[in-house]
């Protein structure tokens, strides 16, 4: 290097220049390796957590709502099940402008102003990841209008769904109810139940629909199912990029729920009631399973599935024949004379009774300075407990349901599961009152005076009148196990979730009352239907071959009567307002020799229990009909006997109509005194 | 290195006598590095030459003749042109309030014409130029401490006001540093720069507090604590960091790296190619990257080192500090260890004004290293030709 030297100074400078100049190359050198530095740290220590967020920004899952449940009768009839829906759906996250594609999306569909509105302000609240409805229901043709469209419609997706169908429309409203849009409630029930406070993403899904009635809001769980995804790569504005079906996972379908009802049977039942309000229920009594569990009138589920409309949900709230109410489980009656069959029941469990002992029944009974009358203004003369039944006298049961007290009588009705409510698996029974002492003292606590039985009451309540009061199940259930004689069976009406059974309703002990005390009621209520002198003989004729029915026939008073000593007259409702009149209840078993089914109808202020025999008779047919063992019954030749005539006595079970098999005869013929 | 016509002062040489006398080995560096620049922006831009990787390489092609035409200019043009290029820069950042035009909230730029130029650019050029040429004429001892330095501290104050003003903050602390590192490169006694250091550790709060625009301040705390605001400021910090280190030991291959091509990466073809480049490569890539950017850096300083003229060390020392003061702050705010600054990754990031700048810039260095043995005799401020 030659040296180039002006002034001392030239050499120093250039010397600081040199080692600054390789100072500042080592500050380079540092500042590069700490950059390497954090590159380890970031690239390879920490590679692992920053891979899985890059997987997170790249992957999504878009839900795929599971298939719900179906439900099927006990023949696998579907009662509720899905159909195809072509819907529109458009997403918050991948939409460019939601104002601008809505108008392209109603150049393809009707779509109106109100409704696009409505979208957008439901696009402000649902969470960006959540598609919210355009429209519902498209035809085909609009389906494919749309789709064949999509790519100019970022963010809207034409989707193929599935909607919840009734196939059956009312029969079973009461029993399966309904699913409907989720509402805010159900979104606030899911987070209060959901420890995280997380709400499940499926309810915010536009085409899922949640039970909200019945066996859809019971069994809601096993039948919802469990989502899928479908895993698709997204760009940092939310659009999809590409689809990756091999990074989908299946949506778990809902299990199906089978019930034992029969839809042929329910159908019936829904059938006959016509325009008329009441309940039936059909039992199995050798296991339990409720046939039919009928509410009348009925409304149509499908409805409600989109989304009811307020004025038809006003009307029928505000109808005076309640078709929103399970009238089956909820609707509280006064078992009139159905419950004289329990009053029977205890006068023979309490020993103070003989079957054959008399009563003289003069059409009124003087007690407590009052006339306490009989139905039939004459009287029946004296009556033992086979007649009495079967004419249903009242002034037997005042006198017996005196001489035995409410607590035996309450006993009975316990035991035959009055009072009760019984594990179905769905909500909206009422359990109605059991009156007794206890009852009494619990039900007038603030009331001392009242405390008391007065035993003015116990006559009303031996023929099923007073504060007592049961629901159509219940008188099924009582009727079953009478029926089945005993078992105390429990009703079923879920008879499996998906494929696992339910224990049948025979599983569950026997009834602590003497089979022969049963078979006398059973003698009498199969009098009641085919002695002539039954109350019902008229009107229950089954014409199926040898198969009878064994039956009880009741009306419960809107108002008091009897009991008030002054109306002696006053019992015939027939001319009073809809809502005044008598309700019309019936029970009956068949066949009676060998009985398989019972049924409970009871007709809302149809009069009397002979209005509503014929609709039992008719439901009760299509239960035997289907009955394989019935159906052959029913078609073997009639043996050459002659045709029962009723016996012209009012008491003495018919022997000539002896039933083949071990199944209980009634008493035997009466020789008691008369009683008064 | 034997004498050559170019040791003569006084005496034009001809031009193809200096070509061999270029530095060969920087060119090759820069054009590895701009490569390596249009391979991520090819990849970036999804596989395709458009948008950027073919305006990009047309743009470093140009540039790149640029920097050989100016690496032919004698040393001792450079030397006079230093205070007029200075003026003119000076000139032009004082137009740019009055009559530039606004863009994104700043103005930066001038339209001349039927070109639009940024003055800030021309300065970084400009001042380096004229920190050499006024230490070209001081003794050491100036140099150290002296009343003069009050010169190139307003050398470098003047356009670093102008510049923030726009604002334009990652240029101004770029300016200030680059003019900081000449003046200790002079020679500057390490007592001034440490209470120079002192008082802006002192005035630096109160910068942020109160000059500072709003989202300015915001980046500072978003870099300080970007958890806090993953979707809004610190979402660029985040979002970078994923690319970073989901890249791994060797990436995720040339195309795949799904941060930048889904664009959850901000600005991944200009502040953050680095990032969409570690996520493709990986940490051996980015090593290696790294590796060969300060092997330029340690190149032009070994340039600047051995040049005879003090001008000629300085200028060259200055545009390498440039170089490498972009190179390392854009890197540390893409690693996250600095605020994110407006500073693109020369030579790889898209744009033409920085390409230009650096071109220039190592336009500068070549012709340094041309005209090493050049002498510039009298310090006092002499034309020489």
């Amino acid at each position: 290097m030659e040296p180039s030297i002006f002034f001392d100074e030239v050499n120093e400078r250039q010397g600081v220049f040199h080692r600054r100049t390789f100072l500042m190359g080592g500050v380079v050198g540092a500042a590069t390796l700490t950059l390497v530095g954090r590159l380890v740290q970031l690239q390879l220590v920490e590679a692992q957590r920053y891979q899985s967020l890059a997987v997170a920004n790249q992957y999504r899952f878009r839900l795929i709502p599971p298939p719900r449940g179906r439900i099927l009768d006990r023949n696998g009839i579907e009662i509720a099940s899905n159909r195809p829906d072509f819907r529109l759906l458009i997403r918050g996250d991948e939409v460019e402008d939601a104002q601008t594609t809505l108008d392209a999306v109603s150049q393809l569909i009707p779509l109106p102003d109100a409704r696009k509105r409505q979208i957008l302000r439901q696009l402000e609240v649902t969470p960006h990841a959540v598609p919210v409805a355009v429209a519902n229901d498209l035809t085909w043709t609009e389906f494919s209008r749309v789709n064949s469209r999509a790519p100019e419609l970022p963010g809207v997706t034409a989707d193929m769904g599935e909607s919840r169908v009734y196939p059956f429309s009312g029969a079973f409203a009461h029993v399966i109810g309904y699913v409907a849009k989720v509402s805010q409630g159900d979104l606030d029930r899911a987070k209060k139940d959901n420890p995280s406070g997380q709400i499940d993403p499926l309810l915010l899904h536009p085409g899922f629909r949640i039970g909200k009635f019945g066996v859809e809001q019971a069994l809601d769980a096993d039948l919802r199912g469990k989502p899928g995804g479908q895993k698709v790569e997204v760009d940092s504005v939310g659009r999809v990029v590409r689809e990756d079906p091999a990074g989908d996972h299946r949506a778990t379908p809902g299990r199906d729920v089978v019930l034992t009802l029969d839809a042929d049977i329910q159908n019936r039942a829904l059938e006959v009631f016509g325009a008329e309000s009441g309940a039936a229920v059909v039992m199995d009594v050798r296991t339990g399973d409720v046939l039919c569990l009928l509410s009348a009138p009925s409304f149509d589920p499908n409805r409600f599935v989109s989304g009811v409309a307020e004025a038809e949900y006003r009307a029928l709230h505000d109808f005076d024949h309640q078709p929103l109410l399970n009238k089956a489980l909820a609707g509280l009656y006064p078992p009139g004379s159905t419950f004289k069959t329990m009053t029977a029941l205890a006068a023979l469990e309490s020993g103070l009774v003989q079957a054959t002992d008399r009563v003289m029944c003069s059409g009124q009974f003087f007690f407590g300075g009052r006339y306490f009358h009989c139905w039939k203004a004459g009287g029946h003369g004296a009556v033992d407990m086979n007649s009495a039944i079967k004419s249903s006298c009242d002034v037997y049961f005042y006198q017996t349901a005196l001489k035995i007290g409410p607590d035996r009588i309450a006993k009975v009705a316990d035991a035959f599961g009055l009072g009760h409510t019984f594990d179905i698996g769905i909500a909206g029974q009422r359990k109605g009152t059991v009156p007794s002492t206890e009852w009494k003292k619990k039900a007038f606590a603030h009331n001392p005076a009242n405390q008391v039985w007065f035993p003015g009451e116990s006559l009303s309540y031996g023929i099923g009148q007073g504060a007592l009061q049961v629901n159509a199940l219940q008188l099924a259930v009582m009727t079953s196990r009478l029926a089945n004689g005993k078992k105390a069976l429990l009703p079923r009406l879920i008879k499996s979730v998906g494929g696992v059974e339910r224990p049948r309703g025979d599983a569950f002990g026997d009834l602590p009352i003497q089979p022969d005390h049963i078979n006398v009621v059973r003698a009498g209520m199969q009098a009641v239907a085919n002695d002539v002198g039954g109350t019902a003989y008229k009107v229950i004729q089954l014409n199926l071959g040898d198969i009878k029915m064994a039956a009880k026939t009741g009306s419960a008073q809107m108002h008091g009567y009897g009991n008030t000593g002054n109306g002696a007259k006053a019992r015939d409702t027939t001319n009073m307002a809809w809502k005044m009149r008598d309700h019309g209840l019936f029970v009956a078993f068949a066949p009676y020799d060998d009985p398989r089914y019972a049924i409970s109808v009871i007709l809302e202020h149809g009069l009397h229990g002979t209005n509503a025999a014929p609709k039992a008779v008719e439901i009760m047919k299509v239960a035997l009909l289907k009955d394989p063992d019935m159906r052959s019954r029913i078609e073997r030749p009639l043996p050459d006997e002659p045709r029962p005539t009723a016996s012209p006595s009012d008491g003495a079970p018919d022997e000539t109509l002896a039933p083949p098999t071990d199944a209980p005869v009634g008493a035997p013929p009466t020789t008691g005194q008369p009683r008064t | 290195m034997t004498s050559s016509a170019l040791t003569r002062p006084g005496q034009r040489d001809r031009l193809i006598m200096k070509v061999p006398e270029i530095d060969w080995r920087l060119a090759f560096m820069i054009t590895c590095i701009a490569g390596v620049g249009a391979m991520m922006l090819f990849s970036a831009a999804g596989q395709s030459w458009t948008p950027w990787a073919a305006a990009h390489t047309i743009r470093f092609a140009l540039c790149f003749l640029l920097m050989l035409v100016l690496s032919l200019i004698d040393i001792r043009v450079w030397f006079v042109l230093s205070y007029p290029v200075y003026g003119v820069a000076l000139l032009l950042l004082v137009a740019v309030p009055l009559i530039g035009h606004q863009s994104l909230g700043a103005k930066r730029w001038l339209q001349l014409g039927p070109i639009s130029i940024q003055p800030s650019e021309i300065m970084k050029i400009g001042l380096v130029l004229a920190l050499a040429r006024f230490y070209h004429g001081l003794g050491a001892k100036d140099a150290q401490l002296s009343w003069k330095l009050l010169i190139p501290v307003a050398l470098i104050g003047a356009p670093t006001l102008l510049v923030a003003k726009q604002p334009d903050l990652g240029t101004a602390i770029l300016i200030a540093l680059t003019g900081a590192t000449i003046m200790i490169l002079a020679g500057l006694t390490w007592r001034l720069l440490a209470a120079g250091f002192v008082a802006g550790a002192i005035a630096a709060p109160a910068f942020i507090m109160f000059v500072m625009k709003d989202y300015q301040r915001d980046r500072i705390l978003t870099f300080l604590h970007p958890e806090q605001d993953p979707s809004g400021a610190g979402y660029h910090i985040l979002q970078a960091k994923i690319a970073l280190g989901s890249g791994g030991l060797l990436g995720k291959g040339i195309g795949l790296g799904t941060q930048s091509q889904l664009n959850y990466l901000p600005e991944k073809q200009t502040d953050f190619i680095f990032a969409t480049f570690a996520e493709e490569f990986g940490f051996v890539g980015c090593f290696f990257l790294l590796a060969f950017y300060a092997a330029t850096i340690m190149v032009a300083l070994r340039i600047a080192s051995i040049s005879h003229s003090h001008f000629g060390r300085l200028a060259a020392a200055g545009v390498t500090a440039t170089f490498a003061l972009y190179v390392l702050i854009n890197a540390a705010m893409v690693v996250g260890l600095a605020p994110v600054v407006g500073i693109p990754m020369p030579l790889m990031s898209y744009g033409g004004t920085v390409m230009v700048t650096v071109m220039v810039g190592f336009g500068l260095v070549e012709a340094v290293r041309v005209h090493r043995y050049s002498e510039i005799t009298s310090g006092r401020g002499s034309l020489l030709f």
